[in-house]
């Protein structure tokens, strides 16, 4: 875990005027699961298409396993598998056959049959990519950019668009990469994805780093600590827990009562108990990085997407065609 | 319904209006045709017929002739001299007509020994000045007739093809289908393809490999020199099965398919590097080759155009493969395919460098 893998110093990248990444620098070390969290327009995929060479800096030193992306790019891209954000293969090739043209490109490749069982896409293996749901494809995505037997895989945004059980289901396929001690970037807007996955996490907004750990320690050190909320409570109840915490907040209807340490919780249930009053219930919430991202920018991480139906019809006749066997 | 139609009608209009090189290509595309059709047509060029003209009589009644022929202010002549083999002439000079003045012509008039005598029009059947060519010297011939004789013909035409390997008019104008073949079939493939990879990142998944520009089109290329030389096979099997074709491949020819396929492959990668968006990208390769199609001499004769024009012509890579291939499967003209063939050579190799220097994956 010692090996630093990917070392990114005073990283800057402008686009005219615009400035997309403003001075960022990060390690990720070998074997660990490291995601740049932030809003849409933040400059995570900047910074990742930099890092995998499809992009130039404008200032800084990025190198990927000790070689400097300036100078040896073509070496870098050998080494390295990438699922580009809004990944597309070829419509009328299999998935085999896709898999078997992108590591033509490389020098040595993996088997695809043994990448297709990885990705749990065996009884798909010969339909034509076209014929597959967005999910699917990014499971192919993911394949694909393991085909090289690369040492670092960068999955850019791999999830977005996807349905929670298609978002689940690629989960599954990082945690099997985190498995074999791949090194694995993930860029996400998704704050459970990042947390669920990831060894640390970068929240990135404008261009520059928020917030830079494990989310754990992150939570720990720009969340608010636990939270202990009271729906509908009526006012005697109100009155007595006032008594006791003066501090306490009334949203909506609810009580919310920071929690300072593991005793307070029994301690307003007694209260609540003791007052004789009515309430709904009692609930205890933990920050998040969402939490944590609201605090230190003010907005929100993101706006959730109503994931696209699977198109049914076709808009002009003729009847869909169930197999895409070539 | 009615209200459907509308929204989805104003939807097209507002796309339309928005995406400012479709409204140019859209308006540039009728307006090169016109312009171009009205150059081609408008005269301004000379419109004369270029005959050459091998008089085996020269005595002064075939001198006579050709004065009246020239008098016409229809052609212009090129004399050959009476030593020179006809056919060797036109080998090395494939002009696209010849007049040859039989030696008996001076007997064709009214004396002792009066005798029919035959002028010989060999033409090129596929170029539009033939039937122009013919018209005059018949029409002058027939003046002739009726001035001395009263009407009786003794001054006859004959018209033939320039060559005299029994070439029908398909022969003549396979090779110009096969130019215009290679042009259009290389074009719209790069252009189609290219804005289609990069719309939907396949050539960003692409960038990712280790896999340059330079191989991936020259992968493309390769595949349109297969693509392109079906078309060959097709347009030849259907020239020998249906119109009884006579030509062949000759090896030049198939380097100059070759090139070509490349040349234009290069200009369609050239036409999508500059233009993103798919359907405007297709009418810029129409706008392209439309013009390049008519002032190539494939349809229409450089001769008739205004001189201008003409040497716009000459400066559209199509002019030189259509040349190369007709001189050296028509005309058995080397010398002239040859060097036609190098100027397709010099212009494949710039437009693959332009190419490979200008086309991009990505949008920095």
């Amino acid at each position: 875990m010692s090996e630093t893998v990917i070392q990114v110093r005073d990283l800057v990248k402008k686009y005219g005027d615009f400035t997309a990444v403003a001075g960022i620098s990060f390690d990720v070390m070998k074997g660990e699961v490291f995601s740049l969290l932030g809003p849409n327009g933040a400059g995570k995929t900047t910074t990742v298409e930099i890092t995998e060479c499809l992009r130039s800096l404008t200032s800084g030193d990025v190198r990927i396993l000790g070689m400097d992306v300036n100078k040896e790019a073509l070496k870098i891209k050998g080494r390295i598998g990438v699922l580009p954000q809004e990944f597309n293969a070829f419509d009328f090739l299999t998935v085999k056959e896709n898999i078997e043209y992108f590591g033509g490109m490389f020098q040595k490749s993996l088997p695809a049959d043994d990448l297709i069982k990885a990705v749990d896409l065996g009884e798909k293996r010969d339909v034509w990519f076209k014929k597959l749901s967005g999910g699917l494809k990014q499971r192919v995505g993911v394949a694909i950019s393991m085909v090289n037997d690369p040492e670092i895989i960068f999955l850019d945004e791999p999830t977005t668009g996807l349905d929670p059980k298609a978002r689940r289901d690629v989960w599954a396929v990082i945690q099997e990469l985190k498995g074999k001690g791949k090194t694995v970037i993930l860029t996400t807007h998704y704050m459970e994805e990042a947390e669920v996955l990831s060894d640390r996490v970068g929240i990135i907004d404008r261009g520059k780093f928020l917030a830079l750990g494990t989310p754990h320690d992150i939570i720990e050190q720009y969340g608010t600590g636990s939270r202990c909320i009271i729906s509908s409570c009526d006012e005697v109840c109100a009155l007595s827990l006032k008594q006791q915490w003066p501090g306490i907040e009334r949203k909506e209807g609810n009580i919310v009562i920071k929690l300072e340490n593991k005793g307070s919780l029994p301690e307003i249930i007694y209260t609540l108990d003791r007052s004789g009053g009515n309430y709904e219930q009692i609930q205890v919430t933990r920050p998040t990085l969402e939490d944590v991202f609201l605090r230190l920018t003010g907005k929100k991480l993101h706006e959730e997407e109503v994931p696209k139906p699977e198109e049914k019809r076709k808009f002009f006749g003729g009847k869909k065609k169930e197999k895409g066997v070539a | 319904m009615a209200n459907r139609i509308l929204v989805a009608l104003k939807g097209e209009v507002k796309t339309f209006y928005r995406n400012k090189s479709t409204i140019f290509w859209t308006v540039a595309f009728p307006v090169l045709l016109i312009l171009l059709f009205g150059a081609i047509f408008s005269g301004g060029g000379t419109g004369k017929v270029d005959i050459a003209v091998q008089d085996l009589s020269d005595s002064p009644a075939s001198h006579a002739f050709i004065d009246s022929l020239l008098q016409t202010g229809s052609v212009t002549v090129t004399n050959v001299n009476k030593s020179v083999n006809i056919d060797q002439y036109i080998k090395d000079n494939s002009p696209y007509a010849v007049l040859i003045i039989p030696a008996n012509f001076s007997e064709a008039f009214p004396g002792p020994n009066q005798q029919l005598t035959q002028l010989q029009l060999r033409t090129d059947p596929t170029n539009s000045a033939s039937g122009i060519a013919y018209s005059i010297v018949a029409g002058v011939a027939s003046q002739y007739n009726l001035a001395f004789a009263q009407g009786t013909n003794w001054i006859m035409v004959s018209m033939s093809d320039i060559t005299q390997t029994g070439f029908t008019y398909i022969d003549f104008f396979i090779p110009g289908v096969i130019a215009l073949t290679s042009m259009t079939t290389t074009i719209f493939w790069m252009v189609s393809v290219m804005t289609r990879y990069r719309t939907n990142g396949i050539f960003k998944k692409l960038t990712t490999t280790p896999i340059t520009r330079y191989e991936w089109l020259l992968a493309q290329i390769l595949w349109q020199l297969v693509v392109v030389f079906m078309s060959v096979a097709v347009i030849m099997l259907v020239g020998v099965l249906v119109f009884d074709m006579h030509l062949t491949l000759t090896p030049l020819a198939i380097l100059v398919i070759i090139m070509s396929s490349a040349l234009f492959s290069s200009m369609g990668m050239i036409i999508a590097r500059f233009i993103h968006d798919e359907e405007t990208a297709s009418t810029a390769a129409n706008a392209i080759t439309f013009p390049m199609m008519f002032l190539s001499g494939i349809f229409f004769n450089l001769a008739f155009m205004p001189e201008w024009l003409a040497n716009i012509a000459k400066l559209l890579p199509l002019y030189y493969v259509g040349e190369a291939l007709r001189n050296t499967m028509v005309y058995d003209n080397q010398t002239a395919a040859l060097n036609n063939a190098l100027v397709v050579l010099v212009l494949a190799v710039i437009f693959f460098v332009a190419g490979v220097l200008l086309s991009k994956w990505k949008d920095e």
